[in-house]
């Protein structure tokens, strides 16, 4: 089976913050990681691999140190490693990343069976690339798959639901978006991690891709950033004392007042 | 005005347990913000002659901080943490590590004692000279403190600092308390039994490790170091045990030794496969393969990236050599890694709390029966498998993970109803009598406690015992102090 | 750019009912019409839906378009993509707004990139900008770290999706009027690529601690397994999930299921309710990053209210039941 993972780089969410002089975000020293969510992608990849045979293709759009993150994912098991990155490409939108994606996805020499993303990534929380690369696929797509399984024609799927999951036979080739409950990805040994810090990742760029150029970068993204502001600073903490009919009332009041209730 | 000293009710039942899951009993409670708090809930104790049970955080598991009646003295509010000059941190008692290690990180430094509990309060880590995997290489807790400030039985408070206020021989002054120091022999080996004693000793080790039964500790001065450039971390999967062990001799005997060597027995990682898939909380573990038998897990630090795999990579070689695949392992390059196999290792006694837990429903006297014995590196292997025939003959289910480093490992045994409990207790005790013999001690971190005290007598006998109670007579002369605690 | 003056949202219903994020975004639709001059429509893919029409009309919509085919009776990604993203090209709406469920946060990239629209996803306010003519579609990013505005000024529609809660629904009427437009669907060039097999809801109990949009949680200070009722009874109230501290789950008063905190879930819902829970560090760590935290408790020095917004100081035994009581009466 041929599996493509695709994956992100992202700052390490937890330790962004955000200058309140300059309204920037102060990524200095903040760690980059794989999103979270595509570990459970790769992860399962590479358990169909496990189960099944075939190989595993981990592919990243991104400036050129995102090739760590596809470093990391061969440490893991995955088999091959492919970046796409150029300065044509920079300030994509969900939808210009989706269209660059799905080039280099058709470039590949053996076309995949399965094409495996996360959720969504913990950056941006968008979940719009899958279900954007499987349409200019045109290939049939599942989000939230918490389990797959080949069958004869196709997948078995589960996908989980707000109150519960559904079965789903889907044909082949297909892609889904994989959920944190999936899996946990596993630890890389000693000798693959060896074995990624020496590989060779090939970077494929504007010309190796020969995009639309009005489809690529900023000038192919809808949706523009206007503009970026810390959050509201959260309110002082009102501590609330007295008859609990009263304490109580004046918290549903705020609660209210907050937009919570 | 002092804070107020509370008369005990129920909503403080909380108060009443640690982490033993033992419960107590108490008449009145405070919660000390200051130095005078406790001064003044001391000498109001000492007028009333009130017993005192000094808390941190609860995280204790020998029963230290479970009160037996009178008066608790709870120090969970006194957590400020200062400023860090030169390396140093001054922090109250009730600081817990997670919140001393954030602060020290954020300048780039770190506090080395890393018990597995990190919301341990730095007082609590004090009173027992808390430790944990790293020690194999830092040393524990006492080593890392420089000074501090105690509160005494008669309320007087005293300054100690390590270099400066020493003993003259056997001889020594603690404020207002002169004396002489208990005629004891310390073990050879990593130990939190009883009081640290040592001709012309730094003062302040008199109060690291006395569980607090000498005075009660306001103010701790810490020693930090920098963070280490860069950090390795593998956990190496053997077929056999006897394959771990030599490999954790290989580790010691090295160049240069890693910084931590832990050990995972067969049934420990039995206990995990089950817990993972029984059990939401433990799903996040890595998958194991049912060939892994017995881990290492060891831990190398350093500021040349370079020199640190080569030694990642040595050890590897002797990992395969010694019978492991070259995939049988996990490796982690950066913190985030680490973090997931710290979280494996502190799922051990996490899964044995769970299932104690369980099967205490049916039988709630039911309690887990944990050793916390280190022996001299000699007696390595005797002591291991001093341990596994005495399970096997008596048939227990149990779990031995833990600190091989410093050839201390803890052995959890998970008894099934009081029968096989009262087998584990007696197993217990002729281990202890075994492991004093091999010239060890009968608790390495945890502390005695109230639970341990049995084997307190054990490793330092009548006599021993009796000069530590000179000791504590000269600071307590009315027995105020955490009652119940080593004696 | 020739469009048709509207804003759509997505009516979007699961065996006949419509989801309640759909109102939502009906009321708030009503709001951005009023400031553009747009007019509200709904957009129903159903198979036999005229029933359902009156619903979005007493929320606000002018207009529903539906979808009537047996093919799109429930969601299946190629056919709603399809059948919507047709009426899309031909109407050209200023703006569609999708809720944030997991059928919207499918459909919405779908549809997207079939006709060229900017979506942005899981917005927490909408506003509108008459000078420049754009939606204004605010978010929060790197895990609420920080907020960005997103505008959409060369492309239409304008697409959004956004969580249910976020907005308040408003009820106009048991009878508002509207028109219904029945828009030929064709889906006979599509091949079923894709088959639902089997639904499986399951029980309430268990509402996904990670999922839910309110938990209230007990601790130690609830005193005794038996009074986890007051806490369970708050939480359906509330409609939330309940939640525990360690300790509890260790006590063996509720299951480890439920246990928040470092060992346990991390959540992050709109209210988390902390009952008798002191604030070990190991529990905050589970918590803190929920919208507004609001913690009962005795003991007025204790850690919890360190990160609570607000902290009700007294005894939870009588608190729980009266906040009880009160949302009871407030949904009435």
């Amino acid at each position: 089976m041929n599996i493509v993972v695709c994956i992100k780089q992202v700052p390490d969410s937890d330790k962004v913050t955000i200058d309140r002089e300059t309204n920037r975000l102060n990524r200095a020293g903040v760690p980059s990681i794989i999103n979270p969510f595509d570990e459970n992608a790769l992860e399962m990849a590479l358990q169909l691999k496990d189960k099944h045979g075939g190989k595993v293709t981990v592919i990243s759009m991104g400036p050129p140190q995102a090739v760590e993150a596809l470093r990391t994912a061969l440490s893991h098991g995955a088999d091959d490693a492919i970046l796409i990155s150029d300065r044509k490409f920079g300030g994509a939108d969900t939808w210009a990343t989706s269209y660059t994606i799905s080039l280099a996805i058709k470039k590949l020499e053996v076309q995949p069976d399965i094409i495996l993303f996360g959720k969504q990534a913990i950056d941006g929380d968008t979940a719009q690339v899958g279900p954007g690369v499987a349409h200019f696929l045109d290939l049939p797509m599942l989000t939230y798959a918490k389990a797959v399984e080949p069958t004869d024609a196709g997948f078995k799927v589960e996908k989980v639901t707000e109150d519960g999951y559904e079965i789903w036979e889907i044909d082949k080739p297909a892609a889904f978006t994989v959920v944190k409950e999936a899996n946990q990805l596993r630890m890389p040994s000693l000798k693959k991690k060896m074995a990624a810090k020496k590989a060779e990742i090939p970077t494929w760029g504007f010309d190796d891709l020969n995009p639309i150029e009005e489809n690529i970068g900023l000038a192919g993204s809808p949706t523009k950033v206007s503009k970026i502001f810390a959050p509201p600073v959260k309110l002082n903490k009102e501590i609330l004392s007295g008859e609990p009919a009263e304490m109580i009332t004046e918290l549903i009041q705020k609660l209210k007042e907050r937009n919570v209730l | 005005m002092a804070e107020e000293i509370k008369v005990f009710s129920d909503e403080y039942e909380e108060y009443l347990r640690d982490e033993s899951r033992r419960s107590g009993s108490a008449d009145r409670i405070v919660f000390a913000k200051s130095d005078a708090d406790v001064s003044a809930a001391l000498q109001e104790a000492s007028q009333n002659n009130w017993p005192v049970t000094i808390q941190g955080a609860r995280t204790g598991i020998t029963a230290g901080a479970v009160p037996e009646g009178g008066l608790i003295l709870n120090l969970s509010r006194m957590k400020s943490i200062g400023e860090i000059h030169d390396s140093r941190l001054t922090v109250q008692p009730g600081a817990l590590l997670t919140e001393i290690r954030d602060a020290a990180e954020k300048e780039g430094l770190m506090f080395t004692p890393d018990p597995t509990e990190t919301s341990a309060s730095i007082g609590g880590m004090l009173a027992c000279n808390a430790s944990g995997a790293c020690t194999f290489s830092y040393g524990p807790t006492r080593d890392w403190i420089n000074s501090l400030c105690v509160v005494l039985a008669n309320g007087e408070t005293v300054r100690l600092e390590r270099g400066v206020d020493k003993a003259a021989g056997q001889r020594f002054t603690v404020g207002t308390v002169t004396g002489e120091l208990p005629d004891i022999a310390m073990p050879e080996v990593k130990s939190a039994a009883g009081y640290y004693v040592k001709e012309g000793m730094d003062l302040i080790d008199l109060f690291i490790g006395m569980e607090g039964t000498l005075g009660v500790v306001t103010e701790v001065e810490l020693k930090l170091i920098p963070q280490p450039a860069a950090v390795n971390g593998l956990t190496a999967f053997f077929p056999d045990e006897e394959a771990a062990l030599k490999f954790v001799r290989f580790l010691r005997e090295s160049a240069a030794p890693p910084v931590a060597i832990e050990f995972f027995d067969f049934q420990a990682l039995e206990l995990l496969r089950r817990m993972k898939t029984e059990n939401a909380a433990f799903a996040e573990l890595p998958e194991m393969q049912s060939h892994f038998h017995t881990a290492i897990y060891f831990e190398f630090h350093g500021d040349d990236a370079d020199a640190l795999e080569e030694q990642v990579m040595e050890a590897a070689e002797m990992m395969m050599e010694l019978g492991a695949g070259e995939d049988d392992c996990w490796f982690a390059g950066d913190a985030r890694e680490i973090e997931t196999l710290k979280k494996f290792r502190h799922s051990t006694p996490e899964a044995v709390n769970l299932l104690i837990d369980q099967r205490k429903k049916a039988c709630p006297e039911l309690t887990k029966l944990g050793t916390d014995m280190s022996v001299p590196d000699r007696e390595l292997e005797n002591v291991m498998r001093m341990y596994h025939d005495g399970l096997a003959t008596a048939g227990l289910e149990h779990v031995i993970f833990g600190h091989i480093g410093n050839n201390h490992v803890h052995v959890n045994i998970i008894p099934r109803d009081m029968d096989e409990y009262a087998k584990g207790k007696a197993l217990y005790l002729d281990w202890a009598e075994k492991v004093v013999a091999m010239g060890g001690s009968v608790s390495a971190e945890h502390g005695i406690g109230k639970i341990k005290v049995p084997f307190l007598k054990l490793m330092f006998g009548e006599d021993g015992i009796a000069e530590m109670k000179k000791l504590k007579e000269l600071f307590d002369p009315q027995w105020i102090l955490n009652q119940g605690n080593l004696f | 750019m020739s469009t048709t003056k509207e804003i759509w949202v997505f009516a979007e219903q699961r065996n006949g009912r419509i989801a309640g994020v759909v109102n939502e975004l009906l009321s708030k639709a009503q709001e951005l019409a009023e400031k553009s001059g747009f007019e509200v429509a709904a957009v129903l893919p159903a198979s036999g839906c005229a029933d359902l029409c009156q619903e979005l009309f007493n929320y606000g919509a002018k207009k529903v378009y539906t979808l009537d085919d047996p093919k799109l009776a429930d969601y299946q990604n190629d056919y709603y993509s399809r059948a919507i993203a047709a009426l899309i090209n031909d109407k050209k709406p200023e703006i569609v707004l999708y809720g944030a469920t997991t059928i919207g946060r499918s459909l919405a990239p779908t549809v997207a990139v079939m006709v060229d629209a900017g979506l942005t996803a899981d917005c927490t306010q909408l506003d509108y900008d008459t000078e420049g003519c754009n939606l204004l579609q605010t978010r929060p990013a790197f895990g609420g770290n920080i907020m960005a505005t997103i505008i959409c000024p060369d492309h239409r529609p304008q697409m959004a999706t956004v969580r249910s809660n976020v907005f308040k629904k408003e009820k106009l009427g048991d009878s508002e009027a509207g028109e219904t437009i029945e828009y030929p669907v064709d889906l006979s060039g599509v091949p079923e690529r894709m088959r639902r097999i089997e639904v499986v809801h399951e029980d309430d109990n268990t509402i996904d601690l990670n999922a839910a949009q309110y938990i209230v949680s007990g601790g130690r200070g609830v005193g005794k397994p038996e009074n986890f009722k007051i806490i369970y009874d708050l939480a359906s109230e509330l409609g939330a999930a309940v939640g525990a501290s360690r300790a509890t789950v260790d006590a063996g008063w509720i299951s480890h299921h439920h246990q928040v905190g470092q060992t346990g879930k991390t959540v992050c819902p709109v209210v988390y309710v902390a009952c008798g829970i002191s604030g070990a560090i190991q529990h905050l760590a589970g918590m803190q990053s929920s919208d507004v935290i609001v913690a009962v408790n005795k003991d007025p020095d204790a850690p919890i209210f360190d990160v609570a917004d607000f902290g009700l100081i007294g005894d939870l035994h009588v608190i729980v039941p009266e906040f009880q009581k009160q949302i009871a009466a407030f949904k009435a």
